[in-house]
């Protein structure tokens, strides 16, 4: 089957973005996730469980993100779901990364001095 | 578990069925975590805004989805905006009440059109048949109703003339409705098309 191409999904909305690049960092649970996601955003995304596992579903209906059959740690808690980033997944996380760093150039240049 | 850490559960019932059975296990698990973690005010903290939001948001997704959109959609601004103009034109509620719903139903037309057209792509012959044919007593509906209308119209509103503008009016939104999807439904391709193209 012939992969979509990446930036097809593009612009990703922010709180798929967010997951997207806390599963760059390796395979996580959702609870992993979502401290992940308020490390990296320092603390201003904040996700409720809903809107992550809503989050999760969508990535994984679009296959940019897919759930393990096993668990990584064997003394972790069974009940957990460990999620892990496809290889479309990574090509579209890299693609919005570009759009992004592509806009705050952009951004820096317009701005004045000092402002960005 | 305190007795407000049980409530939860409970509201995660609120949501879809589907969504529910895929992940109902995973937010409670996900909750107790944020409890224990951070403390139940933490974590009721952000969950109440979080339920506020998704409860309404994923029940409107799944009435939304590919399988349920058409007819749903269909179903849901017809009432909308039968409700809307029922209400406008009999009083029977504030005006403002139907101008709402009937917005309310253009609103969704307009945010969904891209969900409408594509069910209006599919080729359906007998589709295509059933459209212009409801199409067609809609409007005849409304030619007799606008007739009887005609012919029974007195110095003073009745409430045969409210049934009938309303009849009248509904059958003829329908009728444009329905002749016009009709017309844009593709027929089905012929076999020998098929096998010339395929």
């Amino acid at each position: 089957m012939t992969e979509p191409d990446p930036t097809s999904f593009l612009p990703l909305p922010q709180a798929q973005f967010h997951v997207l690049v806390a599963l760059t960092e390796g395979e996580r649970h959702g609870y992993a996730i979502m401290q992940a996601v308020e490390t990296s955003s320092g603390g201003v995304v904040r996700m409720g469980p809903a809107t992550l596992y809503g989050t999760l579903k969508r990535l994984v209906d679009q296959r940019l993100a897919e759930e393990l059959a096993r668990r990584p740690a064997a003394d972790d808690d069974q009940r957990r779901r460990y999620y892990r980033l496809t290889r479309l997944g990574e090509r579209v996380c890299a693609a919005e990364a570009d759009r992004l760093s592509g806009l705050v150039r952009i951004a820096r240049t317009n701005l004045r001095p000092g402002l960005a | 578990m305190e007795d407000r850490q049980r409530l939860y559960p409970s509201l995660v019932r609120l949501y879809p069925s589907a969504f529910r059975r895929e992940y109902g296990d995973d937010l409670v698990q996900h909750f107790a975590d944020l409890a224990a973690d951070r403390g139940a005010r933490a974590a009721w903290t952000r969950t109440t805004l979080d339920l506020a939001i998704t409860i309404p948001r994923y029940h409107l997704e799944r009435i939304m989805t590919e399988q349920h959109s058409a007819t749903t959609l269909n179903i849901t601004i017809g009432v909308l905006a039968t409700a809307g103009l029922a209400s406008l034109m009999t009083d029977l509620y504030p005006g403002v009440i139907g101008m709402v719903l009937f917005v309310a139903a253009v609103a969704l037309a307009v945010t969904q059109r891209s969900t409408l057209a594509r069910a209006l792509r599919v080729p359906d012959s007998r589709l295509r048949h059933r459209r212009l044919r409801i199409g067609a007593i809609l409007a005849g509906v409304f030619v007799t109703s606008y007739v009887v209308y005609l012919a029974t119209i007195g110095d003073s509103w009745t409430s045969t003339s409210t049934v009938l503008t309303i009849i009248g009016t509904l059958a003829m939104f329908g009728a444009i409705g329905f002749l016009v999807a009709g017309l844009l439904t593709p027929r089905t391709p012929d076999r020998d098309q098929l096998a010339g193209t395929g």
